[in-house]
């Protein structure tokens, strides 16, 4: 309930003295020194939540003095420093019932006050090559990752926890080998972070030297399923070869290839987009000989380009007469002077390398901005209404019973609750939407020509501040 | 006829909470949150020593505990649902989390005597099963509470809170930095049925357990504080109306009001206790929250001065076992490499 209040509070006190702030009988005392600089009062004020009146009636060593109710008291000890006071408040508003004060609330002053640990919400890794001990270890093909640990043939069971598995400890049961546990999991390519779990004890892979720290004082270790393989045909001569690229911000040294029978090769795990990239065979820079895409950089370099991930094709039937149709979205900063569509037979056609997720756009036709009059799901209104696609949808929103209804649109934490879309498509019957939704718990609603609904077909709900109810999604990895 | 003797258990419960909702009043404005939740039925089950009876083939069990921020997870099945427990020995029994529970309520309002607040609502309902790793019970009393804000909070999804009487019965080993939950059965005199060979406890503290709450003396600038062992407390927490000595060495770090619901004047405050000690140990650096917990206590029936949660837990190894009224500490040294 109160929570939302602490968000953004700052480190801890950098320039203050310890011991400025205390209980004492009933009373919350701070003992302030009328020389501080402008930074520690400013500090002062930030760490306690003192107002500015509070600050300067206190400087300005009035006695005593009311602010928004609250009556604070002043005391001079000695020269130049001076005890500020007032009586210790209730912990929440009298409104509340004391014994409704949520314990799992409390701390998260704790948390955004200490912060001790660090947030690995967002993982911004590029691309990454796997170091195990020996390529036996693990091993990913054809959408299958195989894990093995060997040894630990005494333990009853053995599970597999990790990122890929939501960090369940019960769901990836290992199967016993003669010399140690083995299982196969399908995974999409990506960076994944996991823990074996023998006879319920933690235990990091011991064969994997690559590891993260798990921010509880241990380390998780860490495995890549790739998705490309780089390769070089020829060059056998040569003493090394390393790939470098803007993925890796140019570095000359990281990525060895390794030596094939055709010449070289790498596998790695490169996240979805566009990447220029080039050789570097004994010292000499040279791009891909078999890759005929090639840009120039604008400094007189030449790369070798490749887009990660799938295609899709954006088509705008019509506009016969267009001089020039341009694509223009979310996915590339709104820029009209980028992505040109091409005129092919009765259309504009262009297809674009995205990430999955839901994507805003509009076509740009002679400088005039529409909407794709071929998808109905859009976001927003008049000038301000876009069309909206999912790329690579992993759940579908529906509505049945409502036949009759003019408009549908889902709201929710995904789209931090607007109004004004995700508008639902009417087909054969049932109000729809395909979304992508990163794994986690999503609360929604339908609105229903401006009325507020659960969805009838989900069974699971949670109350809001509202005294109605949200539906509850849960999406898994 | 398993079918029978569960409808039968379940009609005895039935008569019992309904013959008891009669001779209780119950408060309008019972608490939101689980740990807090004491309803004086639950009060009076303990008495007549109504605890889930453990089942499970294994002296000793290890059960992997995963961190959520501050809170301690267990992986659990109750009737089929898979999910995580938060480990909350705060709570004194078993806690649903009504998102996923909800249709139980209807059982519990209609059979069991449920117990409906003006603000919170809080459910009693029974479970067919619960299934922790090779722990498991069958028949369960279980509270039904709104948990929402812990998952949206946390991102994490939350079936509910495992209370302090699912596994009281067992010498437990908390190992916060090991992420490991250890339960080895005792025997009819309280002993532990396997050997601790490995622990050598620094400290045996003394510790008791009083309507399925844990509780320990522990000094603060010299004065002796009743405090609540509470796992699911990611802070600790100390009474306000704690003895003013108490306060001589406590610092306030930090201060915040709270302006909800058309108040202004209300505050938090976090404070370091820079004397404080367990048995002859002294602990460091301890964070508190500072606030009024004089509503808890009337909860829990039992005065306290304070709670001690994750910041206490993670100073070492601690193995607790109620039967014989006692807690081994091992104290982390310096944080020690993989």
């Amino acid at each position: 309930m109160f929570f939302l209040l602490f968000a953004g509070f700052y480190a801890k006190a950098q320039h203050l003295p310890d011991n400025i702030c205390h209980v004492n009988n009933g009373k919350l005392v701070f003992t302030i020194n009328l020389n501080w600089t402008d930074e520690q009062i400013h500090e002062l004020s930030q760490t306690y939540e003192l107002d500015s009146t509070v600050i300067s009636s206190t400087f300005k060593e009035l006695p005593s003095f009311t602010v928004n109710g609250i009556v604070w008291t002043t005391k001079i000890i000695k020269n130049n420093i001076i005890e500020l006071s007032k009586e210790l408040s209730p912990p929440f508003p009298p409104s509340v019932p004391a014994n409704q004060i949520m314990k799992f609330d409390i701390p998260v002053l704790d948390e955004n006050w200490i912060k001790k640990v660090a947030s690995t919400t967002t993982d911004n890794t590029v691309y990454g090559i796997n170091n195990l001990t020996n390529a036996k270890y693990f091993s990913y093909i054809n959408d299958t990752a195989t894990f093995f640990l060997y040894g630990y043939t005494y333990a009853r069971e053995m599970f597999i926890s990790g990122s890929f598995n939501n960090w369940s400890t019960r769901q990836s049961a290992m199967a016993l080998t003669d010399s140690g546990w083995r299982i196969s999991l399908t995974m999409k390519p990506g960076k994944y972070a996991y823990k074996f779990i023998a006879d319920g004890n933690w235990l990091r892979d011991p064969n994997n030297k690559l590891k993260e720290n798990d921010t509880y004082g241990g380390n998780n270790s860490i495995v890549f399923c790739y998705n490309y393989t780089f390769r070089l045909k020829g060059y056998t001569q040569a003493g090394k070869v390393i790939l470098t690229g803007s993925f890796n911000n140019w570095n000359t040294k990281e990525l060895k290839m390794q030596r094939n029978a055709e010449g070289w090769e790498l596998p790695i795990f490169l996240k979805e987009g566009t990447h220029a990239y080039k050789f570097i065979v004994d010292k000499e820079w040279i791009t891909d000989p078999d890759n005929k895409i090639i840009h120039s950089d604008g400094k007189g370099n030449v790369n070798s380009f490749i887009g990660i991930g799938d295609t899709l094709v954006f088509r705008l039937q019509g506009y016969q007469n267009a001089l020039r149709v341009a694509l223009t979205g979310s996915f590339n900063g709104w820029n009209p002077n980028e992505l040109f569509m091409e005129k092919i037979n009765n259309e504009w056609v262009l297809p674009y390398v995205m990430a999955a997720g839901n994507h805003e756009y509009k076509f740009c036709v002679d400088g005039k901005w529409i909407t794709d009059p071929d998808n109905p799901v859009t976001i927003g209104k008049g000038d301000m209404m876009n069309s909206v696609i999912a790329f690579k949808p992993n759940y579908t929103f529906k509505l049945n019973h409502y036949a009759d209804a003019r408009e549908v649109i889902v709201t929710g934490s995904f789209n931090g609750w607007r109004t004004d879309g995700y508008r639902m498509k009417f087909i054969n019957g049932i109000w729809e939407i395909p979304v992508f939704l990163a794994p986690g718990k999503y609360i929604y609603k339908f609105i229903v020509d401006g009325k507020w609904i659960t969805d009838p077909d989900n069974q699971y709900w949670e109350g809001n501040e509202y005294n109605t109810g949200n539906s509850v999604l849960w999406i898994e990895p | 006829m398993k079918k029978y003797i569960y409808a039968l258990i379940i009609t005895c419960l039935i008569i019992f909470f309904s013959s008891f909702s009669r001779t209780v009043t119950i408060d309008e404005s019972l608490p939101l949150i689980a740990s807090f939740v004491k309803s004086p039925a639950q009060l009076h089950f303990n008495t007549i020593s109504y605890d889930p009876s453990p089942s499970g083939n294994f002296l000793t069990l290890t059960i992997p505990m995963k961190h959520a921020g501050r809170l301690l997870l267990i992986e659990a099945n109750i009737d089929g649902q898979t999910g995580n427990l938060v480990f909350d020995t705060g709570a004194t029994d078993l806690v649903l989390n009504k998102t996923y529970f909800r249709d139980y309520m209807a059982i519990s309002n209609e059979n069991a005597g449920g117990i409906t607040g003006a603000a919170g609502e809080v459910n009693r309902t029974i479970v067919g099963k619960v299934q922790i790793s090779d722990l498991f019970y069958e028949n369960v009393n279980a509270s039904i509470a709104n948990l929402a804000h812990i998952e949206n909070r946390k991102g994490i999804k939350i079936l509910g809170l495992l209370g302090l009487n699912m596994i009281k019965k067992f010498e437990m080993l908390i190992d916060l930095q090991k992420g490991k939950l250890r339960l080895t059965r005792l025997d009819k005199k309280g002993n532990s049925m396997v050997e601790n060979q490995a622990l050598h406890f620094d400290l045996v503290h003394k510790i008791k357990e009083t309507n399925n709450i844990m509780l320990i003396n522990a000094n603060v600038s010299g004065k002796t504080l009743n405090f609540c062992l509470d796992t699911g407390a990611e802070s600790n927490v100390l009474n306000s109306y704690a003895p003013k000595k108490v306060f001589n060495s406590v610092s306030i770090i930090r201060r915040s009001n709270l302006s909800g619901a058309g108040s202004q004047n209300s505050e938090v405050l976090l404070g370091v206790m820079k004397d404080f000690s367990i048995g002859n140990k002294k602990i460091s650096g301890m964070q508190t929250i500072i606030t009024n917990l004089s509503a808890l206590s009337d909860v829990y029936g039992i005065q306290i001065d304070g709670m001690l949660g994750y910041d206490f837990f993670e100073k070492g190894v601690f193995c607790i076992n109620l039967a014989k009224k006692e807690m081994g500490i091992c104290f982390s040294k310096e944080k020690e490499a993989e």
